[in-house]
């Protein structure tokens, strides 16, 4: 099954790192990523496209326990602040 | 001051008074700013001792526990102790030294990814990328290391930032936050309380890391709720409970195990359903709805599906949970599972047992002590034959398993603690992994007292070949170990030997009578293995029991 991600995180050298690892560990493939800086707030707007059999919520809420990352949306569209920051 | 000041001075800000460590190269500025602190350090004969330390100490206080290292390999003999920290939830901060920045990236000597590898097996960690983000990583580091689920947290500091200028400026200690509690969470629960015909605590490590021991103790006696407990909360639930059915799992007591099995209301209480506690999960409390209390959203409904779930601080969840009692016959039922599976010491013939052995010990001791053990089959039999009071006195690798914790662990112990009796109970396996601390023991007189349950095996691995790998004992025969006695007299740690059990009651006398540290090495068969045990792959109420 596949899902779609948004998230946004503090800027870190380390942050894509971070959230890759947490995919794979909880046992899923990554499909597509997209990464951008954001204008504010020292941020990046991280796109992920991943699919597994595990459920979804099991990886949503472990990428929600990573410091940097701040908002989370799963399957959806950012938040309208969200999308203003990356616009 | 310089980085490296900075860095004592904000630990100090945070409460601490001891770290452990060792030093090296890309961490001389702080050991040198050490030299002048009131910060007391304490040399460990290995990295991997001195996180081991910093965890000991961290889980018979609850306060953080704090190790340092050097780059390289100094930080990745840290590693071991930090994913052991990781798994079992120890709010514990972690300082290495890195290269200077400049040399990150050039295959410089002792350089290594230290933030790459910490990924995995810390809450977060940092690479400190400026003097002025110095301090407020390090804030930061404290903060998330006790916040939420505790953790342990690497701040990784490169030379260059260590010996830098930089101003001082004191910082406000920010209270923990917790997320409003949901109320109609809580009225469900009480719903399925009230409703229940069997309802069973499940209790996890969680509660003594909330410091909500009192609080679940109150729900359990006005509810008169039974009680299952894991390996992390055992001293959790008052040992005089009546319906106290005590530890759970692969090797937990049966009573536990069928109550569980047999519940129709699981409320797990800072627990996670691990497999160790769980057997073959699709069969684990069949019949049990169940409610959930974490402060983790990603525990809840990770491995079994959660009825309710309440997240959120459980000194205010807990006592919103009190139903009146209403389930007699549960109670009947339970009462005599406990009395039927009570734990017996009626072994036959002159060798000592070791779980007669610590049960005796463990009633010998001192209210005031902390267990610490290594990861085997002693360690089964401490969490079933040996009494606590607290979680907090009880310490043992559950997560990650690591052997090698307990004698470093039980050095932490004793430093955060030093008018309480530190004991390690080891195994030959476990002792000789991290035996050089026996070192630091020796170095900072430090009373720690150890038994070691000598059966010349890799004892569990040699259990489960003779039951599951047809007896093929694939590299267990220890029997070439060296001489446990002398090896004790060269750190200057007195040592007695015993091999039955007419001389248990004068060693275990001479040894809680020890004044100083004290190694009591116990001759035990290698035919003596860990019942009960729920087969791997086996549902809970399969538990087999031996000889």
């Amino acid at each position: 099954m596949t899902h779609t991600i948004n998230l946004i995180a503090q800027s870190r050298p380390e942050t894509m790192e971070r959230v890759l690892r947490v995919v794979r560990h909880r046992g899923f493939a990554l499909n597509a990523v997209e990464m951008k800086n954001c204008d504010k707030n020292n941020t990046v707007n991280i796109q992920l496209t991943v699919s597994g059999e595990r459920p979804i919520s099991n990886l949503e809420h472990q990428l929600k326990k990573l410091y940097d990352v701040t908002e989370l949306e799963l399957n959806s569209a950012l938040s309208q602040s969200a999308v203003a920051m990356n616009a | 001051m310089t980085g490296a000041e900075l860095v004592l001075k904000v630990l100090q800000q945070h409460g601490v008074k001891h770290i452990f460590g060792y030093p090296g190269g890309a961490i001389m500025p702080i050991y040198d700013a050490l030299y002048d602190s009131d910060v007391q350090h304490f040399l460990c004969r290995h990295e991997q001792g001195a996180a081991f330390s910093a965890i000991g100490y961290a889980r018979s206080t609850g306060k953080v526990g704090v190790c340092m290292a050097t780059s390289g390999p100094g930080a990745t003999n840290l590693v071991t102790g930090l994913a052991d920290a990781m798994m079992d939830s120890v709010p514990v901060v972690a300082i290495t030294g890195q290269v200077f920045s400049s040399l990150i990236g050039t295959d410089a000597f002792q350089e290594m990814d230290v933030l790459g590898m910490s990924l995995s097996i810390t809450k977060h960690s940092f690479l400190v990328q400026s003097l002025d983000e110095l301090a407020d990583v390090l804030h930061q580091a404290f903060e998330l290391a006790q916040s939420g689920r505790p953790g342990p947290v690497l701040v990784d500091i490169p030379k260059d930032i260590q010996i830098g200028s930089v101003d001082f400026e004191p910082y406000p200690i920010n209270d923990k936050k917790f997320p409003a509690i949901d109320q109609d969470a809580v009225t469900a629960a009480r719903d399925l309380i009230g409703a229940a015909k069997k309802p069973l605590f499940y209790i996890g490590g969680g509660v003594g890391l909330a410091d909500a021991i009192d609080e679940l103790q109150d729900v359990l006696e006005y509810s008169q709720i039974p009680a299952i407990s894991t390996l992390k909360a055992l001293g959790t639930v008052p040992g005089d409970y009546a319906y106290n059915l005590g530890f759970v799992g692969m090797h937990g007591n049966q009573a536990a195990n069928l109550a569980v099995q047999e519940c129709d209301l699981l409320i797990c209480t800072g627990a996670r359903f691990d497999d160790r506690v769980t057997g073959k999960l699709d069969t684990f409390a069949p019949n049990a709805k169940v409610i959930h209390l974490d402060i983790d959203p990603a525990e809840i409904s990770k491995l079994r599906t959660a009825d309710v779930a309440i997240l959120g601080d459980f000194k205010q969840i807990l006592p919103q949970l009190k139903v009146a009692p209403h389930t007699p016959e549960w109670l009947e039922r339970v009462g005599g599972l406990i009395t039927e599976f009570a734990w017996r010491y009626d072994y036959p013939g002159e060798n000592i047992y070791a779980p007669k052995l610590l049960n005796q010990l463990s009633k010998a001791l001192p209210e005031d002590h902390v267990v610490s053990c290594d990861v085997g089959q002693h360690q089964m039999w401490v969490a079933q034959h040996m009494l606590f009071s607290s979680p907090r006195n009880h310490l043992s690798s559950g997560g990650a398993g690591t052997m090698g914790f307990g004698l470093p662990s039980a050095i932490g112990a004793q430093v955060a603690r030093p008018d309480a009796t530190s004991v390690v109970v080891s195994g030959d396996g476990s002792f000789m992994m991290n035996v050089q601390e026996l070192g630091t023991i020796k170095r900072f007189s430090l009373p720690v007292k150890i038994v070691l349950l000598d059966n010349q095996r890799l004892g569990m691995v040699k259990q489960w070949q003779e039951l599951f790998f047809e007896e093929r004992y694939s590299e267990t025969n220890l029997s070439d170990n060296p001489d446990f006695i002398t090896l004790a007299k060269a750190f200057d740690i007195p040592a007695i030997s015993i091999s039955k059990a007419d001389e248990i009651d004068q060693a275990v006398e001479q040894f809680v009578q020890s004044k100083g540290p004290i190694l009591l090495h116990v001759q035990i068969d290698d035919k003596d293995n860990v019942w009960p045990l729920v087969p791997p792959g086996k549902a809970n109420h399969d538990m087999i029991e031996g000889n």
